[in-house]
């Protein structure tokens, strides 16, 4: 139904997350080198509010079922769903071991909003409340891992864009929390930052993995075609 | 092990896989025994004493204690002393910044050759402050595990330089770091500990010692003062070795030495305070350049002492010192520098303060430092079979020969006793060898005695040739000490390679064949019709190998050791998140999920409270949140709570265990008969608890009852139960039912017969725990069913690893939140005096055990069974339900010792490579230690449930 309306070209995807990426990089650049270690609530703030309005503009503007859907309402969408995401994201951050304590409080608030961004608020954009493309997004990690199926293909090139950086920004998380333990006495082993670094490491990294995976699905199409 | 499994592949009948426990036990056994065989060397201790009139050997001269030699001894300690921070930087190839910084002592020994030395001491691994300390005053070579009497205190009992000086009526002073108060609780006459725990804090104890050291100094009322300064120990931990902060601290101990010596020079004068004081100072060991120590390199065991006499002894000393390692110092004045043991230590100054030797020392004195008091020198005759010696040096000699006599002696007398009561003794080869070494010395004695007296002919011969009679004499003791120190070492301080090898090779070997079975297992019996639902299970195995592999691999680093309860609670997280995730793909999320969510939360914040008992000290618990809240209501009202809440919560326990007794034992009088065991448990518990507490008025009398004899009744009702249920078993009135209903009814009667013998041992945090046992259980159960009906499992025996894999991580949790941890401090020595009162070892060790062990070993193996029944609920009507049931306990009781098996064999490596490392001693070797008994006890358990369900 929707599927020819979101066809959307590799070059556009590309362009969607060098936006998302241009996001990222104004925000290290207005922080300055190191922020994110010698204040990471005030850093993150930053990254937020320079990451926000591009993710939910781009992704509103890939929206399934634009007929049906404007654009204002997609955006709205993401907007809501920030805060959901955001949420979601910290409740697992403290199921997995993160500080809770007056101290902690507005840099885990700030971390989580960037987490939402990373994962939740793309898909809240694009799909809305449509239950089985949610599943669809959240099984590309089993589809990924465990067989050999054609994904990002031609019909959910955003499912993938969408998918793969989620995912990416998770693991990365997830590993970044590793050395917190560790007793090298680093300023940034403190929570959130070390966890931030492996988020937004992660997710550029799926951005560049989905990326070449749509380019290499198009061309095998195209050999396909020829 | 081979011929066990061998024979389970073939048919997987039920009758033969208690064997195959029974040889994976086995095979753990042997390995464990040998790795720790090389690696945890152990020595026992005798708490056998010196006296002053011990009969010191029948030969003359030496039939009695050296006589004394220094008044007074003033032992200065600057903790991880390196050696070139004493020693002129013209020794070592290239002048290094934190060189040449304790210039006085330099100074004093360039000037002042005949009083003053520099002395490059040896120490022997581990080179941690307590055990050299141990050293320095015992005279022997502490190993890691000295099998002894004190149950948790430090304190030393063995014989020791400070209980001799007490006894000999000489008065200690001591300053600094308090671990000599520890190891020393009432040798000291007056004593000024400061709190040494704190490595970042470099000035506390050094600004203490100060500020006592120089007005004790003029003081008349001690005989041996010991100053212990920390400040470089902890430079060095801190900042290393090359920065601002180690320079600072020997610029400052340069100036405080300079004070001590100017004060001890001004009162040396004859007749003065300090006439003939010994001044020592020395280091306990070194470090490396990052301010490590522990292990054995050269940097950590190089240390260096200096000594400086107030009286002067006569120029002859110069012959005995020698001159064999001399230098240039930066000025140009010759610095001569001789070396000796740190082993020698404690014979040395007792020989010097004229003490008995400690019983367990096994140094020689050492020549160079004896001779550098001018007491040993003093020309004192000796009675009428001496006769006159005929210069200084032959006066000397025979005095120290006399003084070897009797320190070989009392090595010997050391050596018959300790091979007489040590269980691991020394080899008889070599043993034979030492003797025989002795009693060749003795022998020579009387010659060598003779020829003191020599005939005037003779005079000339002695002098033209070293090898006098004496020089020999005193050459065949230095022998035979010295050998017996080789031997000592050998045991004492070096791993056995060979050994540790070996019990590591077995462990990495069982564990693989471990595995093999595993699959093995898995693979007869599936139906081979089933390729799609084996391909569908290999996320989930590989999911649980990531995690176990995680897990294991995380041991390997010191930090993630320390907070092991930590990475198990995030891998518990991670994998009930996946298993949210998975749900969530699948669009059926269920309430355990959430559940399972919270109890990770809980979970968590008891295993952080459980450690920040650990870390002592007040600056922890601050912000912690248990804290914030208790700050929030106040204390009153928090510890009515505290008392109350308990016992609450431990009724709603009692209500879910009787609810699981009436639901899962299905033979009648096995039933009723554990129900009313438990009820009264529970109300004894109960009745324990109340007792305790301020908040009920009882009389005394009933409050003692609850005290003492409640949980008596508690234990004695849950062997009983045991009893009971064993008996059960093997008179089969049980046989009748169905095998799932067997097993589930004695699991259920086992795990009700433990549970409150260790609920009432952990205390009142039990009854929480206890809630999140059953929580955590009970979530992973169903979890476990509703995945195998997602996937379609059940038809198929086959265990669900992730299931296992998340219980021995709950496990791992709840060791930790019961506020366990892996060193021998975190054991928990109240739980060992629940209901008594006096201490012994059998029984108190016993309740100890249950406490350390019960919640994270005992249970979790127990309701294994659980898994493998519940899973399998679904297919009972099938025709093999029999022979698939057994399969799957037997893969989860595989699986569970697998998982344990590959984090101690982890363990084991870790160890290994890291038997050098600073923290070695603190906390590698303790983890072993627990990773090692969990093994083998998950074994043992593991084997008598597969006896108890077959």
């Amino acid at each position: 139904m929707g599927a020819e309306a979101t066809q959307i070209s590799a070059f556009a995807a590309a362009a969607a997350h060098a936006l998302c990426f241009a996001g990222l990089a104004a925000a290290h650049s207005f922080a300055g080198r190191g922020a994110l270690i010698s204040d990471p609530a005030l850093a993150l703030r930053l990254l937020v509010v320079c990451e926000a309005p591009l993710v939910i503009v781009v992704f509103s503007l890939l929206r399934r079922d634009p007929e049906r859907c404007s654009l204002i309402k997609a955006a709205a969408r993401g907007l809501l769903g920030l805060p959901i995401g955001a949420f979601l994201n910290a409740f697992g951050a403290i199921v997995l071991g993160a500080p809770v304590g007056i101290k902690y409080w507005t840099a885990t608030t700030y971390w989580s909003l960037l987490m939402s961004l990373f994962t939740f608020v793309p898909a809240a954009c694009v799909f809305g409340a449509s239950k089985v493309d949610w599943q669809n997004v959240l099984s590309y990690s089993a589809v990924f891992l465990f067989s050999h199926a054609s994904y990002c293909t031609s019909s959910n090139v955003v499912d993938c864009m969408i998918s793969v950086p989620s995912h990416g920004a998770v693991i990365g998380a997830w590993l970044g929390a590793w050395p917190m333990p560790l007793d090298w006495e680093r300023p940034w082993q403190e929570w959130p930052i070390c966890v931030t670094y492996g988020a937004v490491a992660g997710h550029l990294i799926g951005m560049l993995v989905s990326l070449i995976l749509i380019v290499a699905h198009k061309r095998r199409v195209r050999v396909k075609a020829d | 092990m081979a011929a066990p499994a061998s024979r389970r592949r073939r048919e997987p009948s039920s009758r033969s896989w208690p064997l195959l426990f029974v040889a994976i036990l086995a095979v753990h056994s042997v390995a464990i025994y040998l790795f720790t065989r090389g690696f945890l060397l152990t020595r026992t201790e005798l708490d056998v004493h010196s006296h002053r009139d011990d009969r010191t050997g029948v030969s003359p001269g030496c039939s009695s204690w050296p006589r004394p030699a220094v008044d007074r001894l003033v032992i200065v300690v600057l903790d991880a002393l390196r050696f070139d921070f004493v020693a002129p930087s013209t020794f070592f190839p290239e002048k290094q910044p934190w060189m040449d910084k304790l210039q006085v002592l330099q100074k004093l020994a360039a000037e002042e050759k005949n009083s003053a030395r520099i002395f490059k001491a040896l120490a022997d691994p581990p080179t941690t402050s307590l055990q050299r300390l141990k050293a320095l005053t015992t005279g022997g070579l502490p190993t890691f595990i000295d099998v002894g009497n004190s149950f948790g205190a430090p304190a030393i009992v063995e014989d020791n330089i400070m209980h001799q000086l007490v006894k000999n009526g000489k008065r200690v002073v001591m300053m600094g770091d308090d671990t000599w108060t520890q190891l020393y609780p009432e040798h000291f006459n007056k004593s000024f500990p400061y709190p040494s725990f704190n490595v970042k804090d470099l000035d506390t104890v050094d600004n203490g010692v100060i500020e006592h050291l120089l007005p004790s100094l003029r003081e008349n009322d001690w005989d041996v003062l010991i100053a212990h300064f920390l400040g470089v120990d902890h430079a060095g931990h801190i900042f290393g070795v090359d920065s601002t902060p180690m320079i600072q601290k020997l610029e400052q101990y340069n100036k405080i030495l300079e004070d001590v010596i100017d004060t001890l020079k001004s009162l040396s004068t004859p007749g003065g305070p300090h006439e003939n004081t010994l001044l020592l100072v020395m280091g306990d060991h070194g470090q490396t350049l990052n301010g490590d120590h522990g292990g054995g390199t050269s940097e950590e065991v190089e240390t260096s002492l200096f000594a400086w006499s107030s009286k002067t002894p006569p120029d002859a000393v110069l012959s005995v010192l020698g001159a064999n390692s001399c230098n240039f110092d930066l000025y140009g004045a010759e610095v001569c520098i001789s070396t000796m043991q740190q082993l020698d230590f404690a014979a040395t100054v007792s020989a010097l303060l004229g003490v008995p030797f400690p019983f367990g020392s096994i140094g020689r004195v050492n020549p160079e430092l004896y001779a550098l008091s001018a007491g040993t020198w003093d020309d004192q005759k000796m009675g009428v079979d001496a006769c006159t010696p005929q210069n200084d040096l032959e006066a000397w000699k025979r005095r120290y020969a006399e003084a070897l006599c009797v320190n070989s002696w009392q090595v010997k007398r050391y050596i018959d006793q300790y091979s007489g009561s040590s269980i691991i003794g020394f080899s008889a080869e070599y043993l034979h060898h030492v003797a025989e070494l002795y009693s060749k010395a003795q022998a020579n004695w009387s010659v060598a005695l003779r020829s003191t007296c020599p005939s005037e002919t003779a005079e000339e011969e002695f002098k033209a040739s070293s090898s006098s009679p004496l020089q020999l004499q005193i050459d065949a003791y230095s022998d035979f000490l010295e050998s017996f120190a080789k031997l000592a070492r050998s045991a004492w301080t070096e791993f056995d390679l060979w050994s540790m090898g070996i019990g590591l090779l077995l462990m990495i070997l069982s564990v693989i064949t471990q595995a093999c079975v595993l699959v093995k297992l898995n693979t007869i019996c599936q139906p081979s019709d089933q390729e799609s639902t084996s391909s569908r299970a290999i996320p989930k195995l590989s999911f649980a190998f990531m995690l176990v592999a995680i897990r294991a691999a995380s041991i390997l680093s010191n930090s993630y050791i320390l907070a092991e309860g930590r990475v198990a609670n995030f891998l518990l997280a991670t994998s009930c998140i996946a298993g949210v995730w998975h749900s969530a793909t699948k669009g059926n999320f269920s309430i355990e999920e959430f559940v399972f969510l919270l109890l990770n939360i809980f979970a968590r914040f008891g295993i952080e409270f459980g450690m920040s008992k650990q870390i002592a000290g007040p600056t922890v618990t601050k912000d912690h949140p248990v804290s914030i809240i208790l700050d929030m209501f106040g204390s009153s009202f928090c510890n009515g709570l505290m008392d109350i809440f308990p016992i609450i919560s431990l009724a709603l326990v009692a209500y879910i265990v009787l609810k699981f007794i009436t639901y899962a034992i299905y033979q009648r009088f096995l039933k009723y008969f554990i129900m009313s065991g438990t009820i009264l448990s529970y109300i004894f518990i109960a009745n324990h608890w109340a007792s305790e507490s301020t908040l009920f008025f009882h009389s005394k009398a009933i409050r003692d009852i609850g005290i003492s004899l409640a949980p008596r009744f508690v234990y004695a009702i849950g062997g009983f139960s045991l009893a009971i249920s064993a008996l059960c078993r093997l008179f089969g009135a049980i046989d009748t039912l169905r095998l799932n209903e067997r097993i589930t009814s004695l699991s259920a009667a086992m795990l009700c017969s433990w549970s409150p013998t260790i609920l009432i041992l952990l205390g009142r945090q039990g009854s929480f725990v206890a809630l999140i046992c059953i929580t955590g259980a009970w979530c992973i159960i169903m979890l476990q069913q509703k995945y195998q009906k997602d996937l379609k499992l059940d038809i198929i025996g086959v265990a669900n690893p992730v299931s296992v894999t998340q219980w021995s991580l709950f496990a791992v949790c709840l060791f930790y939140l019961t506020g366990h941890w892996c060193t021998f401090d975190g054991l928990r020595y109240g739980a060992a005096f629940v209901g008594f009162d006096h201490f012994h070892i059998i029984r108190q060790g016993l309740l100890l055990s249950i406490d350390t062990f019960g919640v994270s070993h005992i249970l979790p193996v127990l309701s294994l069974p659980f898994i493998a029944v519940h899973c399998y609920n679904k297919a009972s009507k099938k025709s093999k339900v029999k022979d698939v049931t057994t399969n799957i306990l037997i893969q989860v009781h595989l699986m569970y010792g697998l998982i344990t098996a590959i984090a101690t064999t982890l363990t084991i490596i870790c160890v290994t490579i890291q038997r050098r490392h600073l923290m070695v001693w603190g906390l590698f070797a303790p983890k072993y230690v627990f990773d090692a008994i969990g093994l083998l006890l998950t074994d043992f358990l593991i084997c008598l449930a597969s006896l108890f369900y077959s």
